[in-house]
């Protein structure tokens, strides 16, 4: 049988299993990439509730969500049960702190891994803030780059040096570590305030929920800073065609020109230095914004 | 396996067969070789604790003890459990004579043949009279034509195809149509529907992306060629541990574990 086969201590199955069908990826590339991108990855994922969103049929299937940890679970995975008022149950969610635990996820087919904004010993302390920049056509991603740039010279008037990621989709994140002393709905009010000053400066952006169908423009997007909300963690690779990742850039690799398809579970690999290297050290304070 | 034998085919076997291929009053002798000889790795079973060949042994199943030869006899069953005995000499009496020939009853287009009818090939080569050889041969070529007629090969009459290829003749043996299946008797096939006319435009795309030239000498019987590595390797008295199939694969994923492991142990 198939399930004979391990890697270290994790059985891996169906290797042969192409999960993006036109770049004709295997699920053992796509095993192969969770582990040497374990370094650069783990950090962001250790210590946290993760949400997986399983493609057992490949990026062109139909995938699902699951948060909590599925059947056949090995007992050695980390887990981290949470009565959740919403489900109304417990949920046991899944805390990729290893990289036999990344195995055994791409294992699963789950491709794209999010995180919440908070750590398992404090779940309604964020440890990070995002503005999701999600941009409506017929705008792409060359506004989201030139929102991001505009975005990022307004933190710098903050006193803020924010990180920044493609989604791995149409858009980009911008991301900053933070001092665990706020909660999530102080953060939100904070992304929220900062993306209306920004609409102020940048006829394209759009600030509130009730604007982001508006063809051409780019929201910002506050409201997935919420205790059990998440994102996309950066490496993650996306269910799309050319096999994207949502990569950490540098600000310098932020211009007109870049485009979010640069970065495949192809390319990822070859990408020397880590960007978002020490997120966790710089850590920031919310300054005061005057909302007026 | 030598390198000369991998250029240029299996080193062909003696002839088995001598004989001639007569057209009307016209005969030209030749002899039969085996053309295609499959590649396959035999073995023998052994009993595990001792290494000793195992063997068979007929032995009747009413008490077991081992019968001879000379008791043996063909049965045929006609009703379950129950048999005919049919003699060694009365399937001789039956047995179609080998005239030791080929006979071409007429000729024929050779692309008219299904390759679905096709048994065995043999190669024939040239007995005393390569003259006569040469000129059937040439006057297929010329012609684009074969020969059909018939053949006796050992216990068994075939219908055979006799044609021109790469400068010498080959033999064909033919299935009789009785013995290939119709596909209009199969029922799932009579009810295939029609291919929706999208579907069908994409189909032929795809076909055409894909349309090339035939060469089958990127396809290699991966199989035997593993076996045949793991045999040197055990006659170079190395241990072979049991791998499970594409082990290969998990294998490589294991040295990229390894790296990344030491990559962590250092960076901590």
């Amino acid at each position: 049988m198939a399930g004979d086969q391990r890697v270290g201590k994790v059985p891996v199955t169906n290797l042969d299993r192409i999960l993006y069908p036109s770049p004709g990826v295997s699920k053992k590339e796509v095993i192969e990439y969770y582990i040497r991108s374990a370094p650069r990855i783990l950090p962001f994922l250790s210590g946290r509730a993760l949400v997986l969103q399983r493609f057992p049929d490949g990026a062109g299937g139909q995938g699902f969500y699951e948060k909590d940890a599925p059947p056949g679970t090995p007992d050695w995975v980390t887990l981290f049960p949470h009565v959740s008022r919403t489900a109304g149950r417990e949920i046991r969610y899944v805390v990729c702190d290893s990289p036999d635990t990344l195995i055994w996820l791409a294992n699963l087919a789950a491709l794209e891994l999010n995180i919440v904004l908070a750590r398992t010993d404090d779940p309604e302390t964020p440890d990070m803030m995002l503005f999701d920049l999600d941009p409506e056509p017929p705008a792409g991603f060359p506004e989201a780059v030139e929102t991001a740039q505009a975005l990022r010279e307004l933190l710098a008037e903050l006193g803020l040096s924010p990180f920044v990621k493609t989604s791995g989709r149409k858009g980009l994140h911008v991301v900053i570590p933070l001092d665990r002393s706020y909660r999530f709905d102080e953060t939100r009010t904070f992304v929220h305030a900062v993306g209306i000053l920004l609409s102020g400066r940048l006829p394209v952006v759009v600030s509130e929920l009730s604007g982001t169908h508006t063809p051409g423009t780019v929201f910002v997007d506050y409201l997935q800073n919420a205790a059990w909300k998440t994102m996309i963690a950066p490496y993650s690779l996306r269910a799309t065609g050319q096999a994207t990742v949502s990569m950490p850039l540098s600000w310098e690799e932020v211009r007109k020109g870049v485009m979010p398809e640069d970065f495949t579970i192809r390319t990822a690999i070859s990408r020397t230095g880590d960007p978002w290297k020490g997120f966790f050290d710089q850590a920031e304070r919310l300054p005061e914004v005057n909302n007026e | 396996m030598s390198e000369e034998e991998q250029e240029s085919g299996p080193v062909p076997h003696r002839a088995f067969w001598t004989g001639s291929i007569s057209i009307g009053l016209v005969n030209v002798p030749v002899r039969l070789m085996v053309m295609v000889r499959e590649h396959a790795v035999s073995f023998r079973l052994l009993h595990r604790k001792d290494g000793q060949p195992i063997q068979y042994r007929r032995v009747c199943t009413r008490d077991n003890r081992e019968v001879p030869w000379e008791d043996i006899v063909k049965g045929y069953e006609v009703r379950d459990g129950e048999y005919i005995m049919i003699e060694r000499e009365e399937l001789e009496a039956v047995r179609p004579e080998s005239d030791r020939r080929i006979r071409i009853d007429r000729f024929i287009n050779v692309l008219e043949v299904e390759p679905v009818y096709y048994d065995r090939t043999y190669l024939l080569v040239p007995d005393k009279s390569p003259d006569a050889y040469a000129l059937l041969m040439e006057a297929f070529r010329r012609k684009g034509r074969a020969g059909i007629g018939r053949i006796t090969l050992r216990t068994r009459e075939y219908p055979a195809l006799v044609r021109e290829y790469q400068d010498a003749l080959i033999l064909i043996t033919l299935h009789y149509p009785d013995e290939v299946t119709d596909p209009a008797a199969v029922e799932e096939l009579s009810t295939i529907p029609e291919p929706g006319k999208k579907e069908l435009a994409l189909a032929e795309r795809i076909i055409d992306d894909l349309t090339g030239e035939l060469d089958l000498s990127g396809y290699h019987d991966t199989y035997k060629e593993r076996i045949e590595e793991l045999i040197q390797k055990k006659m170079k008295g190395e241990t072979v541990h049991v791998e499970k199939p594409k082990a290969a694969e998990a294998r490589e994923l294991m040295s990229a574990l390894e790296e990344t492991l030491a990559q962590l142990k250092e960076s901590r």
